[in-house]
């Protein structure tokens, strides 16, 4: 198991990004109905591990941060998925 | 080392299936790019036309490079603030990417090869690689695209049968219908 992605809310980071080129900091609030605290410690730990990738520039004045996931958190991520549902294989 | 059992594991997976379905990729084409490139090859497709016919000043020939130039600018600008999206998902960065690649070799075939592709060769560029964008489009799903590479297709078929008086405006009809209409439609469908 990647224990990385045993927390559910970077399990949930991960997945909000798997289908999109780059999110924002904002969005991936919204969507996981985080605190900004609280996703901000969790996504610098992807970013540390080489997960998500992370941008921040300037809109009117005002920063935006977005992330995106990287090919070494794309493979992390099938490599776990795949790990949880041979967990839930013997059950079923 | 952190343990997971298999109640926490089904929590997971459930989680994850519910963020992939929520958050399956549409391509949102935009029809701003299709209306302005649309009009703006048929314009410089007819203006060719009716200059050749001698209908309209060769003077006026100075208006298609502007055209085009400001179809240039919008899309740069365009694309710009597409940037700053809050999401951009993998489909969108694939399709301007296609969108970049065709509009962009059209646009440097016309410039640099204009003696191989004089005339309407040169018309008939744009509306293959208008084409291949909207039928790329249509293969993620979008059937009016689908149908307006369609059109664009039969225009050239049809303009190659045609007297060579009516070559011109056959491509350009192609482009407006096909290329321009296609964005209307989606600005209209937007909402």
């Amino acid at each position: 198991m990647d224990e990385l992605l045993l927390s559910k809310v970077r399990l949930g980071v991960v997945a909000e990004l798997l289908n999109f080129d780059w999110v924002a900091f904002s969005e991936l609030a919204r969507s996981l109905d985080v605190s900004n605290g609280n996703l901000g410690a969790h996504l610098a730990k992807l970013v540390d591990a080489g997960y998500v990738e992370e941008e921040k520039s300037f809109v009117n004045r005002r920063p935006l941060t977005r992330y995106r996931l990287t090919k070494r958190g794309r493979d992390a991520f099938a490599a776990h998925v795949s790990q949880l549902q041979s967990l839930l294989e013997p059950a079923t | 080392m952190e343990r997971i059992d298999a109640t926490r594991a089904r929590d997971h997976l459930a989680m994850v299936e519910r963020i992939l379905a929520e958050s399956q990729p549409k391509l949102c084409a935009g029809g701003e790019y299709f209306l302005i490139w649309g009009i703006g090859s048929a314009y410089v497709t007819l203006l060719f036309t009716l200059a050749n016919r001698g209908l309209v000043p060769s003077a006026a020939l100075w208006s298609g490079p502007v055209v085009l130039g400001f179809c240039v600018l919008f899309s740069i600008l365009r694309g710009r603030s597409t940037r700053r999206a809050l999401r951009a998902s993998l489909v969108q960065r694939e399709f301007f990417n296609v969108l970049w690649l065709t509009i962009g070799l059209a646009f440097v075939v016309n410039v640099g090869a204009y003696r191989i592709f004089a005339g309407t060769a040169s018309a008939a560029i744009w509306s293959v690689a208008e084409s291949i964008v909207l039928l790329y489009i249509g293969m993620h799903g979008n059937r009016r695209a689908i149908v307006a590479g369609t059109l664009v297709i039969v225009s050239l078929v049809v303009a190659n049968f045609a007297s060579a008086a009516f070559v011109g405006y056959i491509l350009a009809a192609g482009m407006l219908v096909g290329y321009a209409g296609f964005g209307a439609s989606e600005l209209l469908a937007r909402d």
